[in-house]
């Protein structure tokens, strides 16, 4: 009896968080992989950190479905990308190279080639 | 040529530590953009919790206050008797969205602590929400004839009105 | 009737007391009095142990007065999970980091006790443990006390509730208070004298700092692969790259020690110690100030911020100091070309390349943020783009030195790093992840040649654990390159007593049974794999915080891992559960436990 107390009110706890009744089933195979891609790409907007894929909260999964929507629909990646841009703003694409971001592409690399270069000439001098 | 770079060092660590006490002083911003100056989606026929029908119309005229809720949201039950305080003093429309709730426990919720909502949309699966950029519950939308004109994530209470939403009566 | 909050009268007297007796042997250790000095190190530690006895006991207790056991336990908590909520929080954790402090200072004196250095090295420990205990007594104190207490407390962070993370915490803070004392014997050293004892100290406190910091930074990725449930093991979260910085500033310093050994860049070893310490410091500041927000909840308050920001100043300015005035330091030779140490330094420039990636990734959105409040989006991607080909190169870089010394000829191998390099460029510009696998593969192979003519010929010029250390290494590259672009996942919808084809494997839903324990209760699902094995995912309700979490279900094999994960129930009784498939998991286990061991059987070689 209080075993089946609890699984009542277990599962009216879990499935609180349900927001669809779909789970991608109408999906293809390739259209699946589309989807896993965008929702490891997309950052949860309600979580500090982490992609929509890796996260428990309820706006991720409602994102998800709703990008699996979108795919259903014929949207294509990037018409997604943008859509999500639009609603909540740069900050939640995680792949995005913007030019505000090549400083720290750049910087590391020539960090790297100038120290090289300026270490290896100086060992040849001084071992001379 | 030590000289030289102890000084150029000794100005990055100011500058460092400079950059860091800024930091801490600053607000952070928040990571999802709020949805000020965007026209509100269509609302496609939808129920309140009677289960009377609701079309966009009743979003699209005057300043309508638009607050996110529901019956597990702790943070809401902390703003509830603020927005029972807007409610009954200010011209506006207050509307609820019942955010992904049971809805006999959101009844029960506005039972409990009174009803400050001219009417609530029972959003059970949040898509509503979604399309309006919600991220959770609390949030807050002050909406002018269909425009998004401020959106608050998280709780609001008196002095976040008087910063923030005042200025727009 | 109102709660108000005070100081525990005990508790807080001790930590003062602490602070005073820390602070006495700094004044002694700099006047030389060297008996005095380690009487108040010994009073110190054992004051310091009192006190995190003296709240372990209040957790047993369940005395819910004291604030910190009221928001980091309740009765219902297992009770090595309250021993464990010690270092559950903040202020905890803060003292278990000064304890591990004042216990290696006490193990030191007590080890070493004719040498000069150690009195140099006291002063600057002494000061660090003072530092640290005012800001602990007065910013962030544990031993606060309500007035009228709670019947039970807040719940221990269920995330926390698991012996892997119970333990994860504790080494991480122990790796970084070891890598402080280094930091004190290589200043001690920086102002006096590097003599051949000193450097016996610092390489042996290296070894145990590095080998600390590297097995709890493996048993945090080992955790967040089986709790957190999506299947990944390294997130590039803010904090896990605030722990990694100093871990690869140590790797860097530990391998600058085999040159500065000949005197060779005294003063680039110095300053890879000074760098490891004050990034560990940093991080303690970034993480606990609530600048970086993210997964590892510390609770965020200004004012500590300000503090640990003016501590890891007064750290910088004094270390900086130190090293400019240094003049022992920079009298060391340069290395010559194409030799070991020119290679060790390639080596190093690599590594720190690699903390310049992590930490710009780290910090340059923050600084966007301040300075054009524009938010920048880094993901994963930023760090794994950049790191492969880095990594693939200094994979290269030491393999050649391996090789160094059996005199083949110099322009093959600089003719092979070239087209080493160029493979790289290649690769970092075509995102060709095939030739990264190939490459590395590759050179495992050379590796292991190496490793298996050493085994034969017995070369004892080559040390063992060395080549065994980097031959690790280049197999956990080469396994987390392969888990990273082959693993695949699935959601799907299924009722009890479904069967379906996922992923190429037969999946049997049977059935979901109700689980209760002491601290949640849950729903266990019972799921049969290829008719092969069972997998019990979980998803759990804590009784008194009321939080859901999911637990994973793993099932590992040779080369790939199978994963369910309970998602939610559906209205018709049926549940989503994910599937996922990852490759090469026990791979990265074994290659970085055979690291572990390389590093700590290369520690104990040394002493013997």
């Amino acid at each position: 009896m209080m075993s089946l107390k609890i699984f009542f009110s277990l599962s009216i706890l879990i499935s609180c968080l349900i927001s669809s009744e779909q789970l991608y089933e109408n999906l293809s195979s390739n259209q699946i992989e589309r989807l896993n891609y965008l929702s490891d790409n997309i950052r949860c907007p309600k979580c500090s950190y982490g992609n929509i894929s890796s996260s428990n909260a309820p706006i991720s999964k409602d994102l998800k479905n709703e990008i699996a929507l979108l795919i259903e629909q014929g949207f294509t990646n990037e018409e997604i990308f943008q859509k999500m841009q639009d609603r909540y703003g740069s900050y939640i694409l995680l792949n995005s190279i913007e030019d505000e971001k090549m400083p720290i592409y750049l910087i590391p690399l020539i960090a790297l080639i100038i120290s090289i270069f300026a270490v290896t000439t100086y060992t040849i001098k001084k071992s001379k | 040529m030590k000289k030289f770079f102890a000084f150029s060092f000794f100005g990055f660590l100011v500058a460092f530590v400079y950059f860091f006490s800024i930091t801490l002083s600053t607000p952070r911003l928040p990571n999802v953009n709020l949805q000020d100056g965007k026209t509100i989606p269509i609302l496609i026929e939808s129920v309140d919790l009677d289960g009377n029908t609701i079309n966009h119309e009743a979003l699209a005229n005057g300043p309508i206050l638009l607050n996110v809720w529901a019956s597990w949201c702790i943070a809401c039950l902390v703003e509830h008797p603020f927005l029972t305080e807007i409610s009954a003093n200010k011209e506006l429309t207050l509307i609820g969205i019942n955010y992904k709730d049971n809805l006999e426990n959101a009844k029960k919720y506005l039972e409990k602590n009174g009803n400050p909502y001219d009417l609530s949309i029972f959003d059970y699966q949040g898509n509503y929400a979604l399309k309006l950029g919600v991220t959770g519950a609390p949030e807050t939308f002050l909406i002018i004839d269909g425009k998004i004109v401020k959106h608050r994530i998280g709780e609001i209470n008196e002095k976040i009105w008087n910063d923030e939403f005042k200025n727009f009566f | 009737m109102m709660t108000s909050v005070y100081l525990d009268f005990l508790g807080n007297s001790l930590l003062w007391v602490a602070t005073v007796s820390s602070l006495l042997s700094a004044i002694f250790s700099f006047q030389k009095q060297h008996l005095i000095a380690r009487n108040f190190i010994f009073l110190t530690s054992s004051i310091l142990l009192l006190a995190s006895f003296y709240l372990v006991y209040q957790f047993l207790q369940n005395n819910f007065s004291f604030l910190y056991v009221a928001q980091n336990s309740n009765i219902f908590l297992p009770v090595y999970y309250k021993v464990s909520a010690f270092w559950g929080a903040h202020e905890g954790s803060f003292l278990l980091m000064i304890l591990l402090l004042s216990l290696s200072m006490t193990i030191s004196n007590y080890l070493i006790r004719n040498e000069g250095f150690i009195m140099q090295a006291n002063v600057f420990a002494s000061l660090i443990c003072s530092v640290y205990l005012l800001f602990l007594t007065t910013a962030s104190n544990p031993f606060y006390v309500l007035s009228n207490s709670p019947v039970n407390g807040a719940d221990l962070n269920p995330l926390l509730q698991d012996p892997l993370l119970a333990i994860h915490p504790p080494l991480i803070f122990s790796g970084y208070v070891f890598y402080a004392m280094t930091f004190c014997f290589v200043i001690s050293g920086a102002i006096g004298k590097f003599t051949k004892e000193l450097f016996d100290t610092i390489k042996v406190w290296s070894t145990i700092s590095w080998f600390t910091l590297s097995f709890g930074i493996l048993l945090g990725s080992i955790w967040a692969y089986y709790e957190l449930g999506w299947g990944g093991y390294w997130f590039w979260d803010p904090v896990e790259n605030v722990s990694l910085m100093p871990w690869i500033a140590g790797t860097a310093f530990s391998h600058s020690l085999i040159f500065s050994r000949d005197k060779i860049m005294l003063s680039w070893m110095v300053f890879l110690a000074i760098i490891t310490f004050l990034l560990s410091v940093f991080g303690s500041f970034i993480v606990r100030s609530g600048i970086l927000n993210s997964v590892h909840s510390f609770a965020a308050d200004p004012s500590r911020g300000v503090f640990l920001l003016a501590i890891l100043a007064l750290f910088t300015f004094a270390s900086f100091i130190i090293y400019i005035r240094s003049s022992e330091i920079f009298r060391g030779k340069w290395p010559k070309f194409g030799s070991l140490n020119y290679l060790l330094l390639l080596n190093n420039i690599i590594l720190m390349t690699i903390l310049l990636v992590v930490l710009l990734g780290t910090l340059y959105p923050i600084f966007t943020e301040i300075l054009f409040e524009s938010k920048l989006s880094i993901g994963p991607n930023y760090f794994s783009d950049l790191i492969t080909p880095l990594t693939v190169a200094l994979i290269i870089v030491f393999t050649f030195e391996q090789f160094i010394r059996l005199r083949i000829k110099t322009t093959l191998l600089f003719s092979l790093i070239i087209v080493a390099i160029c493979l790289t460029v290649y690769m970092f510009l075509e995102q060709a992840i095939f030739i990264s696998l190939i490459l590395v593969a590759a050179l495992i192979a050379i590796l292991l040649m190496r490793l298996i003519s050493y085994l034969i010929v017995n070369n004892t010029k080559l040390r063992f654990h060395k080549l065994l250390g980097h031959f690790s290494v280049a197999i956990l590259t080469f396994s987390i390159l392969f888990n990273h672009n082959f693993s695949e996942r699935i959601d799907i919808k299924i009722s009890e007593g479904d069967s379906i084809n996922l992923l190429d494997n037969e999946i049997l839903f049977e059935e979901i049974e109700i689980i209760n324990d002491s601290n949640f209760n849950g729903v266990r699902a019972k799921i049969l794999i290829n008719n092969d094995f069972y997998l019990h995912p979980e998803k759990r309700v804590y009784k008194v915080g009321g939080q859901i979490t999911s637990e994973t279900a793993v099932q590992t094999t040779l080369i790939k891992d199978y994963l369910v994960v309970l998602g939610d129930r559906f209205q018709d009784g049926s549940w989503s559960i994910g599937f996922s498939k990852k490759y090469g998991i026990l791979l990265i286990w074994m290659s970085s436990f055979l690291l572990l061991f390389s590093i700590l059987y290369g520690g104990i070689k040394r002493k013997l």
